[in-house]
This record gives C-alpha cells, sequence and structure tokens, in this order.
C-alpha cells in the first residue's frame, strides 16, 4: 500500500525513553512514566539534578533549565557570601574611624586653647566634640546592627539554596520528559549526556559565578580585584563598569556634524527646491481652508460629511466644528489640517506608486523594507535633527518629519493589496490580451482598492499624531498650543488643545471610514 | 480550407529552472531523462516533445492527471508560458515569432481563454466582465454591451448582466467564464478545466450546454479535463498525458478500444463502452458464419455499421436472433450473435 516505501515504525515507549535517556535509562523509563501516568502535579525526584543544578542542566542539554537555576544559585550563593565575609557595615566603621579621629583633633586643639587661656573658645571646641561623639555612638549603633544582619543574610542564603535544590529535585524530570517528547519530534534535539555540552556549563559556569559573587561580597572589588593580582594588571581593575569612556563616540560624533554639515551645503539647492515645493501645496490648502469665509467652509466639510459618511458622522462632524469655533480653536485648527493635509496627500501621491513598485518586484520590496521599518520604528526626534540642519525650521520641514512617519502604512498596504490579487485573475486577463498598463489599471488597482483606502485611512491618522512634534520644529497650529501648554504646565490649555486633535482625528477617520465603507456596501 | 489545421504544435519542450536551455541541450545531445535533468540541472521537465494538430471546428480534448502537464501545454497556444523549444502556430501564425503587440492582438481577438477557477473581476458586473476583452481592444461601450448581451443570452444568462459575480453561483460564474471568452468572437477556444471546479449535476449540465454551442458555432476548441468521462462526451479526438507527454491520440473510440498502453487501459477500464463501441469493430465474418439451433439469418435484424452497443444490445432483446450488420452501400459485411456482443461489451473487441 505505501508509495513511498517508507513506514515510520511506532516506537514503544520504554525503548524510545532509554534511547532518550541513554545514560540511566531505567531510572529515566521509570520516572517519565511516573510523570505521564499523572494528570496532577508527578513528585519525581532526581538526585543528581538537586546534587548538580546547572551543570545537570547542561550534560543533559537542557538549556532553560540550566540558566534558570544558574542565576538562581548563584543569588543564594551571593548572600551566603555576603553573609560570611561581607565587610557589612563597611561604610559606617569607615565613618566612625573618621568621626574619632575629628573627635580626638577638636579634643586636642581644645587642650592646646586651654593651654594658652582661651578658654571660651575651647569650650566650643568642646561643645563639638561632644556633639561629635554623640554622632558616633550612632554610626557605631549602625554598623553592629549591620555587622549582626550578616547571620541573618547567612542563614536566608542558605535556606535558599536548600529550596532551590528542592526544585531543581522536583522540576528536573518533569522538564526532561517534556525535552524527551520533543525530541520524539525532533531528533536533532540533544538526547543522552553530552561531554561537548557539559564543557560549555562548566566554562559558563566559571564565567559567571566568581566575578558576581566577588563583586557582591568585597566592598570596593576594584581595589581589592587589583590588590590580589598584585597590582599586575593595573592598580584598579574595572569590574564594575566598562572601562571605555566617550573618547570614541565623541570622534564619531564630531565626524557626523561634519557630514551633516557639509551635505548641507552641497545640496542646499536640492534642499530648497524641496522646501518650496511642500510650501506650495501647504500654501494652497491653507487658502482654501484659511482664507474662505468660515461658514463656507464648515458648511462644505458637513455637507461632506453627510454625502460621504451619512448623518450620523455629520452630526459628529457638526458638533466637532462648533467645539473648534466656540473654544477659538479654528484657525488653529484649520493651520493643523492644512499641515497634515499636505502630509498625508504627499505621502499618497508618493506612496502609492512606491506601494505598486514593491508590490510587483520582490527585490525592490526586500531593500524598501527596512527602509521602511526605520522610518516607523526610528523616534521622530532623531530625524528632526538632520531635517533641521538641511530645511530648517517652521511648516514645510514639520510636514516632511510627518511623510517620514506616516508614509509607510500607505507604501506597505499597496503592496500587499497588490501582492494579493489573485495570480489567475491576472493571468486571465492576460489571456484577453491586456498590456501591463491596461492590467494595472483594470485589474491589479482596483482588486488591491481595500488595502489602498486601509493604508490611506491608516497615514492620515499617524499624520494626525505628529502634529505636536512638528510643532518643536516650528510648524504652527494645534500642536504648538499643546507644546506651550506642556512648558509652562498649563494643564487645562493642554486638554483643550489636545481634545481639538482628537476632534480633527475622528471627523477625518469617520469621513474617510464612512466613505469607504458606502463604497463597499455599493459594490 | 475545412482540413486544414488551425492548430499545430511539434515538438514542444517546456522546462521550468535558471538552466532551462542548457537542460534542453542535454536532452537533445545525450537524451537524458527527467530524472537525470532535475538532478543534474535541477529543472523540472514540463512538456516533453509534444506535438499534434488541431483541424478547424473540431473540439480537441487534453486529457491527464493533475501534475501531467495539459494545463502548461494550453498555455503555450496562446503563449501565457514561453516554450524552451518547439514549434506552435495558430491560425497559421508562428505564435513564438509574435512581436508583444501581435500577440496581445491575437489574444483579445483570435484565441478566448476560459479558465477553471473562472477568473472574473469582483468589482464589475457580469456585462462589464463579458465586455473586458472588447474594453481591452478599446471599443466604444455600446458596442461592447451590445456584444455581451449577445453572448450572455447565448449562455442562457439573460437578466443578470447587472449583478457581481459573487451574487452568481459557481455554474453561473463558469457560464459568464464561457461568455467573456466568446465576447471576441475567436476562432480558437481554449478551455482549461472549465468544469472541474463544479458538482457533477452542474458540469453535466454545462457540458451539455457547451457541445450544444459548440456544434452551433464550430469554434476550434482546446479542451482539458482530467475526467475521461468528459473526454469522451465532449472531444472529436483526444490527447492523453502523463508526466509531461502525449502518450495516446485517437477518437474517443480508439482510445477505449485500443488503448496504447497499461497506463491508458487502466483509465479506460472503468469507462462504459457501449456507446462508444460500434458494430463493425466487434463484428464476424459473415461468410464463415453458421446458423445455431432457433437462428435464422433471413429474420435477422439489418443494422448500420456504426450502430453502437447499447441500440444493439436492445435489437439483440427484441429479436432474440443474430444480428446482420451493412455497409454505408447496404451491403451485408459481418454478422454479430449472442456470444459476439457479450464479448464486445465485456472487452470492446472480441
Amino acid at each position: 500500500m505505501t508509495d513511498t516505501g517508507f513506514e515510520p515504525k511506532p516506537k514503544s515507549l520504554d525503548s524510545s525513553v532509554s534511547e532518550f535517556a541513554r545514560v540511566r535509562a531505567d531510572y529515566y523509563s521509570r520516572e517519565f512514566s511516573k510523570i505521564q501516568g499523572k494528570s496532577s502535579f508527578a513528585w519525581s525526584w532526581n538526585w543528581s539534578a538537586a546534587l548538580f543544578g546547572p551543570l545537570w542542566g547542561s550534560i543533559r542539554g537542557a538549556w532553560g533549565f540550566f540558566w534558570i537555576f544558574l542565576v538562581g544559585e548563584l543569588f543564594a550563593f551571593v548572600q551566603i557570601g555576603r553573609g560570611l565575609w561581607g565587610e557589612l557595615g563597611g561604610d559606617q566603621i569607615a565613618r566612625l574611624e573618621k568621626l574619632n579621629a575629628n573627635i580626638a583633633k577638636r579634643q586636642e586643639q581644645a587642650q592646646q586653647l586651654l593651654a594658652a587661656g582661651n578658654a571660651e573658645e575651647a569650650e566650643r571646641k568642646l561643645n563639638i566634640a561632644e556633639n561629635l561623639k554623640k554622632v558616633a555612638s550612632k554610626v557605631q549603633e549602625a554598623a553592629e546592627a549591620a555587622a549582626s544582619e550578616a547571620f541573618s543574610i547567612l542563614i536566608t542564603g542558605i535556606v535558599l539554596l536548600l529550596v532551590i535544590k528542592l526544585i531543581e529535585g522536583f522540576y528536573a524530570n518533569l522538564i526532561y520528559e517534556r525535552q524527551y517528547l520533543r525530541w520524539r519530534a525532533n531528533p536533532k534535539i540533544q538526547s543522552g549526556t553530552d561531554l561537548r555540552s557539559a564543557v560549555v556549563g562548566v566554562l559558563l559556569i566559571i564565567a559567571v559565578w566568581p566575578l558576581t559573587l566577588f563583586r557582591f561580597t568585597v566592598a570596593e572589588p576594584d581595589k581589592i580585584l587589583s590588590k590580589l593580582t598584585d597590582g599586575f594588571i593595573g592598580s584598579r581593575i574595572p569590574i564594575t563598569e566598562f572601562p571605555v569612556g566617550k573618547e570614541y563616540f565623541g570622534i564619531l560624533a564630531r565626524l557626523g556634524d561634519a557630514w551633516f554639515d557639509s551635505l548641507a551645503i552641497k545640496f542646499g539647492d536640492f534642499f530648497n527646491h524641496i522646501t518650496a515645493g511642500i510650501r506650495a501645496v501647504l500654501d494652497g490648502l491653507e487658502l482654501v481652508l484659511i482664507e474662505t469665509p468660515w461658514p463656507v467652509v464648515m458648511i462644505v466639510i458637513v455637507v461632506m460629511a453627510f454625502r460621504l459618511a451619512g448623518f450620523r458622522v455629520a452630526l459628529f462632524t457638526a458638533a466637532s466644528l462648533m467645539y473648534l469655533a466656540f473654544m477659538g480653536l479654528w484657525e488653529m485648527s484649520m493651520i493643523t489640517v492644512a499641515l497634515i493635509g499636505a502630509g498625508a496627500a504627499l505621502c499618497v501621491i508618493m506612496g502609492i506608486p512606491l506601494g505598486i513598485w514593491f508590490g510587483k518586484s520582490r527585490r525592490a520590496y526586500s531593500f524598501a523594507e527596512p527602509v521602511l521599518d526605520f522610518m516607523q520604528t526610528m523616534p521622530a526626534f532623531v530625524y528632526l535633527i538632520p531635517i533641521i540642519a538641511f530645511f530648517g525650521t517652521g511648516k514645510p520641514p514639520g510636514v516632511l518629519a510627518t511623510i517620514i512617519f506616516a508614509m509607510p502604512p500607505v507604501i506597505r498596504l499597496t503592496a500587499l493589496g497588490m501582492r494579493g490579487v489573485p495570480e489567475t485573475t491576472k493571468e486571465a486577463a492576460e489571456a484577453f490580451g491586456c498590456s501591463k498598463w491596461q492590467l494595472l489599471m483594470n485589474v491589479e488597482i482596483p482588486l488591491a482598492m481595500p488595502s489602498i483606502m486601509t493604508g490611506i485611512n491608516q497615514t492620515i491618522l499617524m499624520s494626525l499624531s505628529m502634529v505636536v512634534i512638528a510643532s518643536l520644529i516650528g510648524a504652527e497650529g494645534l500642536g504648538a498650543l499643546i507644546l506651550q501648554a506642556l512648558q509652562y504646565a498649563a494643564k487645562g490649555q493642554g486638554l483643550l488643545g489636545g481634545l481639538a486633535i482628537l476632534v480633527c482625528a475622528m471627523v477625518i477617520d469617520r469621513i474617510a471610514q464612512g466613505m469607504y465603507r458606502k463604497k463597499t456596501s455599493e459594490s | 480550407m475545412a482540413d486544414q489545421a488551425v492548430i499545430a504544435i511539434n515538438g514542444v519542450w517546456k522546462i521550468f529552472g535558471d538552466r532551462a536551455e542548457e537542460a534542453m541541450e542535454a536532452i537533445k545531445s545525450r537524451g537524458l531523462s527527467k530524472g537525470q535533468v532535475l538532478e543534474e540541472f535541477g529543472c523540472v521537465v514540463g512538456i516533453a516533445d509534444c506535438s499534434f494538430s488541431v483541424n478547424r471546428g473540431e473540439v480537441f480534448c487534453v486529457m491527464g492527471l493533475s501534475g501531467s502537464g495539459k494545463s502548461t501545454l494550453v498555455r503555450h497556444l496562446n503563449r501565457l508560458i514561453e516554450p524552451t523549444a518547439g514549434e506552435i502556430s495558430v491560425l497559421g501564425r508562428d505564435i513564438r515569432a509574435l512581436r508583444s503587440e501581435e500577440l496581445r492582438e491575437m489574444r483579445a481577438r483570435h484565441i478566448g481563454m476560459v479558465f477553471q477557477h473562472m477568473a472574473l473581476l469582483p468589482h464589475r458586473t457580469v456585462r462589464d466582465n463579458v465586455a473586458f476583452p472588447l474594453q481591452i481592444r478599446n471599443e466604444p461601450k455600446s458596442k461592447r454591451w451590445e456584444v455581451s448581451q449577445r453572448v450572455l443570452t447565448m449562455v442562457n444568462l439573460e437578466g443578470y448582466e447587472d449583478r457581481f459575480p459573487r451574487e452568481l453561483s459557481g455554474g453561473m460564474q463558469q457560464r459568464v467564464g464561457l461568455a467573456r471568452a466568446l465576447a471576441s468572437d475567436p476562432e480558437v477556444l481554449l478551455m482549461d478545466e472549465p468544469f472541474s471546479a463544479l458538482d457533477p449535476l452542474i458540469r453535466r449540465q454545462l457540458q451539455d450546454q457547451f457541445m450544444t454551442l459548440s456544434a452551433e458555432l464550430k469554434k476550434t476548441t482546446i479542451f482539458i479535463t482530467h475526467d475521461l468521462d468528459e473526454a469522451i462526451r465532449i472531444g472529436n479526438r483526444i490527447a492523453i498525458m502523463k508526466d509531461g507527454r502525449i502518450i495516446q491520440i485517437g477518437t474517443p473510440e480508439q482510445i477505449v478500444t485500443n488503448p496504447a498502453d497499461d497506463y491508458v487501459r487502466d483509465f479506460v477500464e472503468g469507462i462504459s463502452k457501449l456507446k462508444l463501441v460500434y458494430a463493425h469493430s466487434i463484428m464476424d465474418d459473415l461468410a464463415s458464419y453458421s446458423p445455431g439451433p432457433g437462428e435464422d439469418l433471413a429474420k435477422a435484424s439489418r443494422v448500420p455499421h456504426d450502430t453502437n452497443l447499447d441500440s444493439l444490445i436492445d435489437i439483440a432483446v427484441d429479436t432474440g436472433q443474430p444480428i446482420v450488420v451493412q455497409d454505408d452501400a447496404g451491403v451485408e459485411v459481418g454478422i454479430i450473435d449472442r456470444t459476439t456482443l457479450l464479448k464486445g461489451i465485456k472487452g470492446g473487441k472480441s
């Protein structure tokens, strides 16, 4: 019946466990069948795991076990070390010594003054000495208390170690049984004992434990370490902090400055053209939104909301516009809308063709993907700096920052939509003699439209979220209002301004979504 | 003109992979097998040395199981897939030599295609889907609509013009697909498993409808299917494909009565032969026939030589006598008695 000639034989459970465990196979067969026979917690004790802890994990290839208990045991050992050898209250003792020296000095000064016949001044010195003695006695108490704590820390450490050993002993087989099940499915997972992984485990333990223990038990590890090595490596071996400051950073940062400056000079004209282009779009939008009398703009927006998205959205839009108007934020809001409108429009104009290209060419997309990730994840402040260097401050650079942040979604979703067009549909269109352009316009873009619309919507909303950040480089509008509120801690102003941005976002989003929903329900 | 080949392909090979050209050379010079090509060049042989020709108005079925290369083969005819080697001529033109505008023109005017998964445009109405090939040719709207109305009537879909494809059942969608292929009034129809995705009842209905249309329109048709029953029902001739090769070409009767190898024989085994096997292929010699007890050749029925087994059984049951077979001129050329008939039913040829 089998065409493949390959018939996996079912392994009997016992034999495969011994095949897996290899060393102490009988023990593990017994314990595993005990675990597998229980639906609740199975009490299965493993002496070697309890004794050797992380080392057992490394020998058996149970690396999760290894790491957890490497850290756990280390923590317990640190407590024990601190209890045994730690110079607890070392700080206080040092302070006490200083205080005692101070007291002795004052008393000596007082003696000298008394001998010179200046009783009044001597009295004063003695008073100071008295006060210092009071402080010293308090410090001594603290030092003694700290020293007596050592014993309790030691006990805590020992108890902790015992508890960890218990957990190791009881959990080892449970974890190992799970590893066995994974091994059954994937034979590459380590089975049996392995010398190499044991060596790795030992090396890791050697690398982690001694230095850490040393650092936590000794008061000034850097100095003491160098004393222990007899000044062989240096008078101070820095194990508490990395021995490099800002040397390299400084060099590279200066290089970066010079590079940006030279770019700004070299491509000055180019950057100016971009700024001019953005400004043209922005001016056009502002003219329409601000210079047009407010009643006209309001009526147009509300009617548009009604026609595109229905009565409820229109009502919400009207209420939102009322809020903006009565708060005296009308002009600011329109500046903001013009700003994000320009940003979003440029995003769409550039993003959709790019998305189409990336959707068609896998190679182009693999190059673009990291750039898109960079644009979306890099904090805005990082690219604000070069933007200021190249484009100065004001609204156009603000729009540019918005574009960097808001363009990726429309590109990504357009590409996604393009790749989602079924091959069979494209093939059919080709079979009827479509040219590439006809295919794009008649088949690919219409079928990718839902995805593209989602991308545009995302882009608009992300542009809005950049409003405040854009105001940092001098873009006016609601963002500037919020920024001002932040600077003067004006809570009320911040709240009202934030609400205004929210309202703008919701109106735009509702209209866009309503428009799309209406379109899809029609077709 | 009538017998001129509308489609002719000769020695067509398709090899998939980056080193297809090298692999082709190696096959020609050293005669590598499919497995050797895969091993040596990492290339898959999709179509191996296929040749056939199809006459005007003929329905030519290409039958094979999935992976046999039949869909790949049909896509060579309108060059959706470029062949690695071989000659392809459709309507007297060398398809491989066409420039891209000529190829588009050829596809838009002369070669219609129907797909297994319909591949309709979901955002267009049925009318606009059907008119799509005409739109590609930049015909005006009025012409497009007139034509789509006409072909939709042909496939019995009038009244659904303004619906969207998703509102239609699978069978109706495939009729839209057929209408779309017919809209540009092409001489050649390529049908890539058009009815495979439909349930059996609808499939049968569509087959009937297609056969009626085909008889009326007389389009030269390449019909791809994995179903031998369908191929036998629809095809004038059938090509059977296996592993990229055509292993037999013939009329349904030839395929059924005379399979080329065990592979074809396996297929044919389950096929009812009653309507495919004719009197002339099972009859015995009349001269050497001696009537048995109760048999009387004078009382026996006379039938033409192309009477099929189904009718022969009816006659035999009615008369209880042997059947005398006549040729086209009415001359008695053979005889079928009960034993011969039973053998014929069982094994095709006695």
